[in-house]
C-alpha cells in the first residue's frame, strides 16, 4: 500500500493524463478528527490514485462523511497528514479544496429552488461578458454537462420543479463542469433508476479514463461492482480493510462493516397475504401525472411499485393518502367506498404514507423522539379536554422505542439527531400507533445503512404477518423480489402489469418499466 | 436484529437536547434580568421601591400580553405585524361602545376584545385560505386596524368614559386603604393590580395549553414542519388560524387595559408594540423559524425590555438613547443565541 510519503513530486500531474498507478493523486495518513467529546475518526489512512473509483464502505455514523469532509475542506483533521498530488496540503475551506481540483457530490442536496438548474450549476462561477452574466455560455455549458448525463433536463427549469431524483442528476452535473480532478459521490445513486444509474456510471468509467480519481460511498454495495476498482471499509471511525475490489464478496465487506456475518439481506417472509381485500382502487387518475390505475391489496400482503423515475408511482401513493388530489377513480377500504380530500381522511380511514423524504415530509425534526412518535394519535393520550396525559405519552412512545429497537439515548431527544434508520423507524411507529390499515412505504430503505435495511425490511414482514396491507415503493429491484408479493409495474403513469413476485425477475419488470407491454 | 445493528448515537448524545438548550436559554435571559435589576439599584435609589415596581409590573404587561400572542404566533411559523394597531382598534371600539351605545364597561370592552379576535381571524384566514406570507397579511392589518380606528374616531381621543372604565386599568386586588386622621387616605398595601394579575393567569393558561395539550403540541408540530404536520393529520389551517385568534383577542384584551388606565381611548394608541411584543419573544429564546420558543421566556423578555426602559428613564437616559440600547440588546440576545445554536 502507497502512504504519503513521496514528497518528491512536489509538481504533481499537472493534467489528468494517463493513468500513472505508481504516485497517488490523494494519500491520507493517521487522519484523526475529534468533535468535543467524541472521536469521529482515528489513525484512517487512505489513498486514491489517478483513475481509479476507490470506494469507502462502512454503516452510517462509521466515520465516512467526516473523512469526506476533511478532503473536501469542509472539516480540519485534528491529526494526520493529507498529500494531494504529492505536496502536503490542509484545505481551509471548501472554496480552496474545489480550486485545487477537487470536487464533491453531496448526498443532501444543495440546489437554491428559486434558480434554474443553468444557475444553479454554475453558482458563484457564472460566466461572464464584462458585469453581466453571459446566458448563453451559461446555458450551453449546463446542457453539456447534462446531456453528458443524459438527463434531458431543460436548463432553464426552475430547480424546484424538479423531483428529487432530477435533483441529484443537476448536483451530479454541477460536479461535472468544475473538471474536478478528485470527486467524491456521496450515494449519488440513491435516488436514481437502474436506467439512470446506468449512464452515470459510463461517466464514471469515462472520468477514470480521462485520470481523475473518484471516492465513491454508497450503500448499494450490488451496483459497486460496475465501476469500483478498491474498496475501503471504515468501521466505528477507524480503518478496518483496503482491497482491490475483486479480491473480495460483497458478504465480506458488509460483515466488516457491521462487524460480523450478515446472514441475510432480506428476511424470510413469515406473511401470507389473505383472499380478503383490504385495498381496492378503481380507475385513479390525475392529468399529467398517473391514469386510470386499478388495483387490489390483500391483507397481509406486501405489494411493490415498481418503475423508473417519474412513473407515477409516488404521486399514486400520495393522491390515495390525500396529500395531493385525486381527479377521478375510486377507493375503497374493506368494502367500503371512500372519499378523501385530504390526508385527515385517508389517516381516519386507516391509510398511511411514508414519505421518501423523511426530513421535509415525514418528522417534525426539532421535536423530541415522543412527540413524533405520538403525532398522528395524541388523541389516544389525551383526555377529554384535549390535555396530553404525560404517563399515557411516556409510556406509548416508550412502548414503540422498545418494540421497534429505535436507539435513542432519551424520550427527548430531537430526532434530527438520529441516524436514517432510527428516524425511519419512528416514521413507522407513529403509523402503528394510529392502527394503520394499510401503510404505503415510498423508498423507505433510502439512505439507510444496511443493518438497518434489514431491520425495516423484518418491521414490514412483521405489519404484513399481522394483517396491514403493505404497499412498498422502491427503485431497488432486489428489494422489491425480496420483499413483496406481488409488483405493480409503472410506465409513464400507467400502471402497466402486475405481476407475481415468485414468478418473475429483474429483467421481465424492466421490460414492463421501460414501456415495453404497453399498447 | 440485536445490539450491532444499527450505529452507536455517540455524536447525538454529547449535543444538548432542545429541552437543555431552551432551559438554559431561558436562565440565560433570567440571569441577566436579575443583573439589569442589580446594576440599576446600584445607580438609583429610587429604582427598588415597591411603587416603582408596581409601575414596571405595569408597563411591563402590555409588553408581554401581546408578547405571549406573538410568541404563539411564531412558534407556528408564523407572524403578527398588527396587534399595535389592532390594540388601538379594540380600545376604540370598547369606548365607543360605552360613550355611544351606553353599553356597560364589561360588555363593551368584550366587545373590544372580540373585535381583536376578529381581526386575528382575519389574519389567519388570509394566511391559510389566500395562502398570503404572514408579514403581509398582517402588515395588510395593521393599516387597516389602524385606519379604522382613526376612521372611528375621526382621529380624536375618546374621554369622559366615566369611573367604571379605569377599573380595569387602574384597580387592584387586595388593595388596603386606610382613612388616616388627617382625613386623606393612606395606602397601605396597593395591592396586585388587576393587569398584572390579568398578565400573570394568562401567561400560567397559554403556557400550561403550550405544553400539554393537544392543541399546543400540534402549534409546535406545524412550526417544526408543516408538511409533515399535515400528513399526519393536524388540521394544519385550523391550528395556524388558532393562533392569529389568540393573538388577536390578546391585542384586543391589552387595548382594552391600556385605554382603561388611561380612561380615555387614543386612537394612536400601541404604534410600533408589535415591535416589543416580537422582541420580548425572540430575547426569551422563541426563534422566528418557528417550533421554538416559551412562554416563560417571553415573560422575562417582557420585564427585560421593561426593566431596561424604566431604569433608563430613572437614570435620566434619553428615550433616543432608550431605543438605541433596547436595539442593540436585541441583536447581542439573539446573536448568542444563534451561537449556541451553531455547530
Amino acid at each position: 500500500m502507497l502512504d504519503g510519503a513521496d514528497d518528491a513530486a512536489a509538481s504533481g500531474g499537472l493534467a489528468t493524463g494517463a493513468p500513472e498507478g505508481t504516485s497517488p493523486l490523494l494519500a491520507l495518513s493517521g487522519i484523526a478528527k475529534e468533535f468535543p467529546g467524541v472521536r469521529a475518526l482515528s489513525g484512517v489512512d487512505f489513498d486514491l490514485r489517478r483513475g481509479e473509483v476507490h470506494a469507502v464502505c462502512g454503516e452510517n455514523g462509521a466515520g465516512k462523511s467526516t473523512l469526506m469532509k476533511i478532503i473536501s475542506g469542509v472539516q480540519a483533521p485534528s491529526a494526520g497528514r493529507i498529500v494531494y498530488k504529492g505536496v502536503e496540503r490542509r484545505f481551509a475551506s471548501p472554496l480552496e479544496a474545489e480550486a485545487a481540483g477537487i470536487a464533491m457530490i453531496h448526498q443532501e442536496l444543495n440546489l437554491v429552488a428559486h434558480l434554474t438548474v443553468a444557475e444553479n450549476i454554475f453558482l458563484g462561477r457564472e460566466p461572464r461578458r464584462g458585469f453581466l452574466v453571459d446566458r448563453r455560455a451559461l446555458r450551453d455549458g449546463a446542457r453539456a454537462c447534462l446531456d453528458r448525463l443524459g438527463a434531458g433536463i431543460d436548463p432553464d427549469t426552475l430547480v424546484r420543479d424538479l423531483s428529487v431524483a432530477q435533483c441529484q442528476l443537476v448536483e451530479i452535473a454541477k460536479a461535472l463542469s468544475l473538471k474536478a480532478e478528485l470527486l467524491i459521490m456521496d450515494e449519488p445513486t440513491s435516488s436514481l433508476t437502474e436506467q439512470e444509474a446506468r449512464r452515470l456510471f459510463q461517466v464514471i468509467r469515462d472520468l477514470k479514463a480521462a485520470g481523475a480519481g473518484i471516492v465513491y460511498i454508497s450503500h448499494r454495495l450490488d451496483e459497486m461492482r460496475e465501476i469500483v476498482d478498491r474498496v475501503t471499509v471504515l468501521r466505528d471511525g477507524r480503518h478496518v480493510s483496503t482491497d482491490a475490489f475483486a479480491a473480495v464478496t460483497l458478504d465480506a465487506i458488509v460483515a466488516r462493516m457491521v462487524g460480523r456475518a450478515l446472514d441475510e439481506k432480506f428476511p424470510e417472509r413469515t406473511s401470507v397475504p389473505t383472499g380478503h381485500v383490504i385495498l381496492e382502487a378503481a380507475g385513479l387518475t390525475r392529468a399529467g401525472a398517473f391514469r386510470d390505475v386499478s388495483f387490489t391489496l390483500r391483507r397481509g400482503e406486501i405489494l411493490g411499485f415498481a418503475g423508473l423515475m417519474g412513473a407515477g408511482r409516488t404521486e399514486v401513493a400520495r393522491a390515495i393518502f390525500g396529500a395531493d388530489p385525486l381527479e377521478a377513480g375510486s377507493l375503497a377500504i374493506e368494502g367500503r367506498s371512500l372519499t378523501i380530500r385530504d390526508p385527515r381522511d385517508a389517516i381516519a380511514a386507516g391509510i398511511a404514507y411514508l414519505s421518501e423524504d423523511r426530513k421535509a415530509q415525514g418528522l417534525a425534526v426539532k421535536m423530541p423522539v415522543d412527540a413524533n412518535l405520538t403525532l398522528a394519535n395524541l388523541g389516544a393520550v389525551a383526555n377529554r379536554l384535549g390535555l396530553i396525559d404525560a404517563g399515557r405519552h411516556a409510556a406509548a412512545a416508550q412502548g414503540f422505542v422498545d418494540r421497534l429497537e429505535i436507539r435513542t439515548p432519551s424520550l427527548g431527544q430531537p430526532v434530527r439527531l438520529l441516524s436514517g434508520g432510527n428516524q425511519q423507524k419512528i416514521i413507522i411507529g407513529k403509523w402503528l400507533f394510529r392502527d394503520a390499515k394499510v401503510m404505503l412505504f415510498d423508498e423507505p430503505t433510502r439512505g439507510i445503512d444496511v443493518g438497518a435495511k434489514l431491520a425495516i425490511y423484518t418491521i414490514m414482514d412483521r405489519l404484513a404477518a399481522r394483517g396491514i396491507g403493505v404497499v412498498l415503493i422502491s427503485s431497488e429491484l432486489p428489494e422489491i423480489l425480496g420483499m413483496t408479493d406481488r409488483v405493480a409495474v409503472f410506465h409513464r403513469g400507467r400502471l402497466v402489469r402486475i405481476l407475481d413476485t415468485a414468478r418473475t425477475d429483474q429483467e421481465e419488470i424492466m421490460h414492463y418499466a421501460s414501456g415495453f407491454g404497453t399498447a | 436484529m440485536s445490539a450491532g445493528l444499527n450505529p452507536p448515537v455517540t455524536a447525538a448524545r454529547r449535543r444538548l437536547s432542545d429541552r437543555q438548550k431552551d432551559l438554559i436559554q431561558t436562565f440565560a435571559a433570567l440571569g441577566s434580568l436579575v443583573a439589569l435589576v442589580a446594576a440599576f439599584s446600584l445607580t438609583s435609589g429610587a429604582f427598588l421601591s415597591l411603587g416603582n415596581g408596581m409601575s414596571i409590573g405595569l408597563q411591563v404587561t402590555s409588553i408581554a400580553l401581546l408578547g405571549i400572542g406573538a410568541t404563539v404566533v411564531i412558534i407556528a411559523g408564523g407572524i403578527d405585524l398588527s396587534v399595535g394597531s389592532v390594540l388601538a382598534l379594540a380600545g376604540v371600539v370598547a369606548a365607543l361602545c360605552v360613550k355611544e351605545l351606553g353599553l356597560p364597561v364589561p360588555l363593551a370592552m368584550l366587545a373590544g376584545i372580540g373585535v381583536g379576535g376578529v381581526c386575528g381571524l382575519v389574519n389567519g384566514l388570509v394566511v391559510t385560505r389566500l395562502k398570503l406570507p404572514p408579514f403581509i397579511a398582517t402588515l395588510g392589518m395593521m393599516l387597516i386596524a389602524r385606519g379604522l380606528a382613526l376612521q372611528l374616531t375621526g382621529a380624536r381621543a375618546v374621554s369622559g368614559l366615566g369611573e367604571a372604565f379605569g377599573e380595569l386599568g387602574n384597580g387592584a386586588l387586595l388593595r388596603l386603604v386606610r382613612v388616616g386622621e388627617d382625613g386623606f387616605p393612606e395606602v397601605l398595601f396597593p395591592g396586585i393590580p388587576y393587569p398584572v394579575l390579568l398578565m400573570a393567569v394568562i401567561a400560567l393558561a397559554v403556557a400550561f395549553g403550550l405544553r400539554r395539550s393537544v392543541l399546543g403540541r400540534h402549534v409546535y408540530a406545524v412550526g417544526s414542519n408543516a408538511e409533515a404536520a399535515r400528513l399526519s393529520g393536524v388540521a394544519v389551517g385550523r391550528v395556524v388560524t388558532l393562533t392569529y385568534v389568540l393573538s388577536g383577542l390578546l391585542a384586543g384584551l391589552t387595548g382594552c387595559v391600556l385605554m382603561s388606565r388611561l380612561v380615555t381611548a387614543q386612537p394612536n394608541e400601541g404604534v410600533m408594540y408589535e415591535l416589543d411584543a416580537i422582541a420580548s419573544a425572540v430575547i426569551g429564546g422563541t426563534s422566528l423559524a418557528g417550533g421554538v420558543g416559551t412562554i416563560s421566556g417571553t415573560v422575562i423578555g417582557a420585564f427585560v425590555i421593561g426593566i431596561l426602559r424604566n431604569g433608563l428613564n430613572m437614570n435620566g437616559v434619553s428615550a433616543f438613547t432608550q431605543q438605541i440600547i433596547i436595539g442593540l440588546v436585541i441583536l447581542l440576545t439573539v446573536w448568542i443565541d444563534q451561537l449556541r445554536n451553531r455547530r
